[in-house]
């Protein structure tokens, strides 16, 4: 009946909150990265982008018609910053130029910071999802246990 | 047997009915939740119609028979649809997705989820009584 049938749909639930983990997590990596490397010369700020990518129509007739799918989020690109590089003044620096300047990131703290928090805020909320989906198959398996 | 049957016909068919749209709910809402900071996504949610109540009262309808694996299924065809969800505001990104009101809704649903659950196996529960009880 209806419960089999909801069971394929446990994967769902799953798959798209494990997305949102991998896309919260790639943005925590890539932003501890970039500020491990605010003080390395030549590193350039690294950005991620992300965009949403919808789930196939499932069959039935509804969700062939249905405008508005589910979709999963998925990191398609992270690139370099290539705005001009942060120059010092730093003449004892080995890696100065004849001037004395030396090439540092453009990396705003500040800015990494909120972004990392707000990235690890949303890893916890999709943790918390998959955790629901799971014990909801936990709940229907219950069922069974009955019969 | 009119008590198994209507309690097969209605109550157990309409708590399945309700496991099935809450965890369709559940599903939905993952997606906000993973899209939660997705430039340009757009929340949406499972409106339920008047199908969960229609489950508790109306016996199963006539169904058009599936003779080839080609042919749409119309079983699965039901009045739930996905919508636009416009409880949060729109994000300079283009992403209106409220992750707080988001959360809330997936704990409420979930929560009726495991209610329709409990329901269901108290429905059993009955029946295994009546069994028990017959043997003595």
């Amino acid at each position: 009946m209806a419960i089999s049938k909801d069971l394929k749909g446990a994967f769902d639930a799953t798959t798209i909150a494990a997305a949102g983990l991998s896309a919260s997590r790639y943005r925590l990596d890539v932003g501890a990265a970039n500020l491990a490397n605010m003080e390395t010369p030549g590193y350039k700020r690294r950005d991620v982008f992300q965009t949403a990518v919808s789930m196939p129509a499932q069959g039935s007739f509804s969700s062939i018609l249905d405008r508005n799918t589910l979709s999963k989020p998925m990191v398609y690109a992270v690139l370099e910053d290539d705005s001009p590089a942060r120059m010092e003044y730093r003449p004892n620096h080995p890696q100065a130029d004849e001037k004395g300047y030396v090439a540092l990131p453009n990396i705003n703290i500040v800015e990494t910071m909120t972004d990392m928090m707000s990235a690890s805020r949303l890893y916890q909320a999709n943790a918390t999802a998959l955790q629901e989906a799971r014990s909801m198959a936990g709940e229907a398996r219950k069922i069974l246990t009955m019969v | 047997m009119r008590i198994l049957d209507s309690m097969f016909n209605h109550t157990v068919s309409g708590l399945t009915k309700a496991l099935d749209l809450s965890w369709r709910r559940n599903k939905v809402l993952t997606s906000n939740i993973a899209n939660a900071e997705t430039p340009q996504y757009r929340a949406v949610d499972l409106q339920f119609g008047r199908e969960l109540e229609e489950a508790f009262h109306t016996k199963n309808a006539q169904q058009l028979a599936r003779t080839q694996s080609s042919h749409l299924d119309l079983t699965r065809n039901s009045s739930a649809k996905i919508v636009e969800d416009l409880a949060g505001a729109t994000k300079a990104d283009g992403n209106n997705v409220d992750i707080d009101i988001q959360m809330a809704q997936l704990a409420k649903t979930s929560g009726e989820f495991a209610t329709a659950a409990q329901l269901i196996k108290r429905q059993i529960g009955l029946v295994r009584t009546a069994i028990r009880e017959s043997r003595q």
